[in-house]
C-alpha cells in the first residue's frame, strides 16, 4: 500500500457520501436550523452566565468562550466523519449487528481504516464553520497577542483532542463486537456535554474524573488554555502521552474485536 | 370510552417498557445532564457569597427539583404519537374500542415511572453529598402540587398536538428541535428565569415552556411574590386551553386526512 492511496480512497468516500446527501435537500433546511440552535444556546449559555459574575474560580468570558468554541469545533469533527462513520459500524442497525460487516472484511485495505473514514456527512462543516466563530470571538476578547508559539501549542492540543476523542469512540465502537446491544456510546455522549464548560468549574472528585478518566477535560479544557497562554508544558506532554495510549489501546481492542466477530445473520 | 381496557393497556404498557429499563435509563440518565451542567456551572459560581440573590445551597435545590420535575413533565408524544402516524401503526389502534388517547397515556404513564425509578435515587444521592438549602413553607409546598400538575398536562397536550403535525409533515422533528432550544433558554435550564437577561426573562414569562418546567420549581423553592404566583398560574391555565384547543382541532382534521401508510 503507497503512501497516497489512504488519501485517495478518502477522497472517494467524500466524494460519495457527498453525493448520498445532496440527494435529501429538505434536511438541508432542518440541518441549518439544528446548527444555529446549537450555536445560538451554547452562546447564550455563557453570555447569561457572565452577565451575572465576573469570574468563575478563575475563568473569564473569554476564556469559557474559548472552551466553548473548542467544543464546537471537536464536535464538529466528530460529526464530519468519526461518528457517521462508526456508527454505520456499531450504532444500533449497524453492520456489526446486521452481519454486514464481513463485505467490509473482505475489501482489500485496512479494517481500521475503512471503519473510521467511510462515511462523510459533509454539512458538519457549517458547525466547523460556527465553531471557529467562537473561537474567534474567544481570541478577539482574550484581548491577548497570540503569538506563533500560542497558535502552535492550540493546533496541537486540538489535534490532540480530536485523537483522544477518536480512540474513545473507537473504544466504545469496539466493545459491539462483544454485546452488539452495547450503547455506552451514549453515556459518553452524555458526558461530553460537560465539556461545554471549563472542568475547572466542576467539583473536585468529578473534576478530577472529567479530566483523566473520562477525558472530555483534555479534549476542550486543555486547547483553550493553550489558546489563552496558560499551559504548562507537563500538561502538554502529559496530554500527548495519555492521547497517544489511548489510540494504541483502543486499536488493540479493535484488532480483539476483529477476531472475535463471527458474523450474524441468515 | 372504555376505562377497563385503558387500565389493562396501562398495565400491558408499563410492563412491556419495563423490559427496556437499561434503555430508558440510558434515556433519563442523557435528559439529566443538561440541568447537572448547570447546577455545577452556576453552585460554582455562587462559591460562598451569592449571584443574583441565590446561595450555593439554593442554586442545588433549584437544580435537584428541576431534575425530577423535567423528568416527570418530559414529553415524549413525538415518538409515542407521532411515529405511529408516521409509520402506520396507528390504524391498529384506531379499530380499538377505546380512545387512541389512552394508548399514548398508557406510554405516558409507563414511561414516566420507568424514568423515575432512576432518577429519584440518583437526586436523592446527589442531594447527600451537595447539600441543597431549601425554605420550605407549607404554602409554597401547597402551591407546588397543582403547579406540577398543570405542567404536566400543559406537556402532554402541548406535545400532543405537535406530535398530531405528523398528519400533514413528515418532517415534524424540525419543530421539536426548535422547542428544545426554547425550553433550554426560557424554561429555567440555563440559568433561572429570574438570572436571565430583561429581555428573554419577558420573553420566558409570556411563553408556555418556563409553564412545562421551571415554573413549579420556582413556586415550591419560593422565589415567586404574590403577583407572580397568580400570574403564573393565570398563564399556565390559559396555554393549557391553548393546547387543549389545538389538540381537538388538530385530531379531528387529522384522522379525517389520514390513509395509512404500510401496517
Amino acid at each position: 500500500m503507497t503512501m497516497l492511496r489512504p488519501l485517495k480512497l478518502t477522497a472517494m468516500f467524500i466524494g460519495a457520501s457527498a453525493q448520498h446527501e445532496l440527494a435529501y435537500r429538505a434536511n438541508f433546511w432542518i440541518g441549518l436550523l439544528n446548527s444555529a440552535l446549537n450555536f445560538g444556546t451554547g452562546l447564550l449559555g455563557v453570555m447569561v452566565l457572565f452577565e451575572q459574575v465576573e469570574n468563575v474560580r478563575g475563568w473569564q468570558y473569554g476564556q469559557t468562550l474559548a472552551v466553548l468554541g473548542v467544543y464546537l469545533t471537536v464536535s464538529a469533527l466528530r460529526s464530519l466523519f468519526i461518528s457517521p462513520s462508526l456508527d454505520a459500524l456499531a450504532g444500533m442497525d449497524g453492520e456489526i449487528w446486521r452481519g454486514e460487516f464481513d463485505f467490509t472484511l473482505l475489501r482489500p485495505a485496512n479494517t481500521q481504516f475503512l471503519a473510521s473514514v467511510r462515511h462523510w456527512r459533509l454539512f458538519a462543516l457549517v458547525d466547523l464553520a460556527l465553531g471557529l466563530i467562537v473561537l474567534g470571538a474567544a481570541v478577539t476578547q482574550l484581548d491577548l497577542p497570540v503569538s506563533a508559539g500560542h497558535a502552535l501549542s492550540f493546533a496541537l492540543t486540538l489535534a490532540i483532542g480530536g485523537l483522544l476523542l477518536y480512540a474513545i469512540l473507537l473504544t466504545f465502537a469496539s466493545l459491539t463486537f462483544w454485546n452488539p446491544g452495547f450503547l455506552f456510546g451514549w453515556v459518553f455522549d452524555g458526558l461530553f456535554q460537560m465539556a461545554r464548560y471549563p472542568v475547572g468549574l466542576y467539583p473536585g472528585v468529578l473534576r478530577l474524573a472529567l479530566t483523566w478518566i473520562v477525558p472530555v477535560g483534555i479534549i476542550t479544557t486543555v486547547p483553550a488554555r493553550a489558546l489563552s497562554g496558560d499551559l504548562p508544558p507537563a500538561l502538554l506532554a502529559g496530554s500527548f502521552a495519555f492521547a497517544a495510549a489511548a489510540v494504541l489501546a483502543a486499536s488493540a481492542l479493535f484488532r480483539a474485536g476483529l477476531r472475535r466477530y463471527a458474523s450474524a445473520s441468515s | 370510552m372504555n376505562p377497563r381496557g385503558g387500565v389493562a393497556l396501562i398495565k400491558a404498557t408499563w410492563l412491556s417498557w419495563m423490559q427496556y429499563r437499561s434503555f430508558f435509563f440510558l434515556l433519563a440518565f442523557s435528559w439529566m445532564i443538561g440541568p447537572l451542567v448547570y447546577l455545577f456551572v452556576w453552585s460554582t459560581a455562587a462559591g460562598g457569597g451569592t449571584v443574583g440573590g441565590f446561595t450555593r445551597g439554593q442554586f442545588v435545590a433549584y437544580y435537584l427539583i428541576l431534575i425530577l420535575v423535567n423528568q416527570l413533565t418530559i414529553a415524549q408524544t413525538n415518538w409515542t404519537m407521532g411515529d405511529l402516524i408516521r409509520g402506520g401503526q396507528l390504524n391498529r389502534l384506531l379499530l380499538y374500542p377505546m380512545s387512541v388517547a389512552y394508548n399514548t397515556l398508557a406510554s405516558e404513564l409507563a414511561g414516566k415511572v420507568v424514568y423515575l425509578l432512576f432518577v429519584v435515587p440518583v437526586a436523592a444521592g446527589l442531594a447527600l453529598v451537595l447539600k441543597p438549602e431549601l425554605h420550605l413553607t407549607l404554602a409554597n409546598a401547597l402551591a407546588f402540587v397543582p403547579a406540577l400538575a398543570l405542567a404536566w398536562a400543559l406537556s402532554f397536550l402541548w406535545g400532543y398536538w405537535i406530535a398530531l403535525l405528523a398528519f400533514w409533515m413528515t418532517r415534524a422533528d424540525a419543530l421539536v428541535t426548535v422547542e428544545a432550544a426554547f425550553k433550554f433558554l426560557l424554561a429555567g435550564q440555563v440559568a433561572p428565569v429570574a438570572l436571565l437577561p430583561d429581555a428573554l426573562r419577558a420573553l420566558a414569562t409570556l411563553l408556555p415552556y418556563r409553564y412545562v418546567i421551571s415554573f413549579p420549581v420556582e413556586v415550591i423553592t419560593g422565589q415567586l411574590d404574590r403577583a407572580g404566583l397568580l400570574t403564573g398560574f393565570a398563564l399556565q391555565l390559559g396555554w393549557l386551553a391553548v393546547a387543549l384547543g389545538l389538540y381537538a382541532a388538530l385530531w379531528r382534521r387529522g384522522v379525517r386526512r389520514y390513509s395509512a401508510i404500510g401496517g
